[in-house]
């Protein structure tokens, strides 16, 4: 391996890594706040990418503002469902919990098959970064865009939870919904608005995806078995977790598939290997809280 | 369900059903038949497991682990060895895997055995001179691949499921896994041995996935690494034993017969690709509207009490 290849690997795995963070941020943020792992979160971030591949190649609407596009759009399907039926099994067993969003992700990649077809998809969007050239390695300019909002949307969603009061009654409701009902907070509200939350950062990564990769009706299935992995690794609710979880997930996967012969294939599963290293060694993640049994 | 003639009739039925579907000749009779018989064994596999209170999303590691071992035994031994090669080997990764996990709790136990199966695949992609790669391999023939046959011997492990189910739902097993799956320090407190327990529940879930794998691979004498180790047969169990009603033995091989009818019915509908959109809406319909399973729905509409290890209790409750 030569150092030009290995710089520019670690640096793309980067960007990539930036676009894992923000999957896997809006799903720990779902789970720190109301227990359920969204199995569905992939879906929401395949929608959105179906959404700005659609607005750029009949409308040439610019990628940035389809990605917005599809977070708003991702919010109100979001708002939608958890009214219509994830509050529902909030308080049921948590195999339940599970099949819920089993079952709504099977929904949704099935309709994206029959309306869109099975095929993969480029998106043929005109750079609107030109690319970077640092020294020897050049990073293509849409990975710049994935990095640069990666990294808002992750800067964002931390400054919510941490420095304003929707962010700290959303804390006081994820740490202790009896209490904080008590408290005079709209603990239901607190669970919607930690969905509605997810489903923006879903719908904008989305829009990140179709910049970056092939977009098919299973895109978001690989992105969320990813962000599992991250939040194995960072732990279940830590958004600062997340964050250096993707950074060793992508680097691990992109260096086994440059630099093993034959490892295209498998650097993805690189990605369960950690996790059942990591969950075995230290069960709440690198930086979890302990989970009460 | 909870008296010994209803047990005895549910036997019979099972027999009759499978014995009279095998002796049909209507070949696409027979193949739905097969179908639902290996999902049956799957979801009684994972039901069992569940019952310790672990929600397990690693079927297919074990279902994979079924076929492969058998590909990989018969051609150095011989086809009897092959599938006692299956128990064992099946019975070791569910030991070990048991161990591994025994301190996660609910997600991170369902994530950790997701990881597993994914983490197998990688293993046949990365040792393709040993596993075939992603070409597949070629486990023993099912019964000479009679189809009739083949839904016979099927039935037969079906048969043997169910057996050691009920067993596991008698007197001497089920407290102690309501127990485990309450309150695992009271229980071990009371003298349950948890850790023990646990892991003989994985062992059993991780032999008869495996059987069902092994059976599975045998159908068509052909399978490739995205033919087991999908996340499809991980889901397919938790949904079939969660509809029909967990903690029975009779919940998981209803739930197989609705899914896998409902399935075909759709491929009918849809056609080939996306008729999985109905599975998905059903899921969630039953999820909401009968979180106990069509066996705890049955039980509430003709008033029966829902019996619980430590007494009994009335039905619909909705905990």
């Amino acid at each position: 391996m030569d150092a030009i290849t290995l710089s520019q690997t670690i640096l793309l795995s980067i960007t990539i890594a930036a676009l894992y963070a923000a999957i896997a941020s809006g799903l720990t943020l779902e789970f720190g706040v109301t227990k359920i792992i969204n199995f569905a979160h992939g879906e929401f971030v395949m929608f959105g990418a179906f959404i700005t591949y659609f607005l750029q190649s009949n409308y040439a609407i610019n990628p940035i503002i389809g990605a917005l596009v599809s977070g708003l759009v991702m919010m109100a399907l979001s708002w939608i469902v958890f009214e219509a039926f994830l509050a529902r099994v909030l308080r049921q067993d948590e195999h339940n919990q599970i099949l819920a969003t089993i079952g709504l992700s099977i929904l949704m990649i099935n309709l994206a098959m029959i309306f869109w077809g099975p095929d993969a998809r480029v998106m043929h969007a005109p750079d609107i970064l030109p690319a970077l050239r640092i020294g020897i390695v050049t990073i293509p300019g849409n990975n710049l865009v994935v990095l640069i909002i990666g990294a808002l949307l992750f800067v964002g969603i931390t400054w919510f939870l941490r420095g304003t009061r929707y962010g700290l009654l959303l804390r006081l409701a994820s740490d202790d919904p009896v209490m904080a009902k008590f408290a005079g907070v709209n603990v239901h509200g607190m669970f919607r608005l930690s969905f509605l939350i997810g489903g923006l950062t879903a719908g904008i990564s989305g829009g990140l995806v179709a910049l970056v990769l092939y977009i098919h009706p299973l895109v978001g299935t690989d992105a969320v078995m990813r962000a599992f992995a991250i939040v194995a690794l960072g732990g279940l609710g830590s958004i600062g977790g997340a964050v250096v979880g993707a950074a060793i997930l992508s680097i691990a996967e992109n260096m086994t598939s440059t630099f093993v012969p034959g490892g295209g294939s498998w650097g993805y599963g690189i990605a369960f290997l950690i996790i059942v290293v990591v969950l075995v060694l230290r069960p709440s993640g690198l930086f979890g809280k302990e989970l009460r049994a | 369900m909870r008296t010994l003639p209803a047990k005895i009739l549910l036997y019979v039925v099972v027999c009759a059903a499978i014995a009279g579907i095998a002796f049909s000749d209507r070949p696409f009779w027979i193949q739905l038949a097969i179908g639902i018989t290996i999902t049956a064994i799957l979801a009684l596999a994972w039901d069992i497991l569940s019952r310790t209170g672990q929600v397990s999303l690693g079927m297919a590691a074990f279902f994979g682990l079924g076929a492969y071992t058998t590909a990989i035994l018969d051609p150095i031994t011989n086809t009897y060895l092959a599938w006692l090669g299956v128990i064992v080997v099946c019975g070791l990764f569910a030991a070990v895997l048991g161990l591994v996990t025994l301190r996660l709790r609910q997600m991170y136990f369902a994530i950790a055995t997701l990881g597993f199966t994914l983490s197998l695949q990688v293993v046949v992609l990365v040792f393709p001179d040993f596993t075939g790669g992603a070409g597949g391999v070629a486990p023993p023939l099912l019964a000479g691949g009679d189809p009739a046959m083949q839904l016979l011997a099927i039935g037969g492990l079906l048969i043997v499921a169910m057996l050691v189910s009920d067993v596991l739902l008698r007197r001497r097993f089920r407290p102690a896994f309501f127990m485990i799956r309450t309150k695992p320090e009271l229980a071990a407190s009371c003298g349950v041995p948890v850790v023990r327990t646990r892991i003989l529940a994985f062992i059993i879930s991780g032999v008869f996935a495996g059987l069902a794998g092994a059976c599975y691979g045998g159908l068509y004498g052909y399978v490739t690494p995205s033919d087991v180790y999908t996340v499809n047969w991980s889901i397919m169990p938790l949904a079939v034993a969660v509809l029909g009603g967990m903690d029975t033995t009779f919940g998981p091989i209803l739930g197989a017969i609705i899914l896998r009818l409902l399935e075909e019915v759709a491929r009918e509908l849809i056609g080939g690709v996306g008729y999985q959109v109905v599975y998905g809406a059903v899921i969630i319909l039953f999820v909401v509207a009968l979180p106990r399973g069509v066996t705890g729905a049955l039980k509430a509409l003709f008033g029966l009490s829902v019996r619980t290890p430590l007494g009994t209790r009335p039905a619909a409750t909705g905990s």
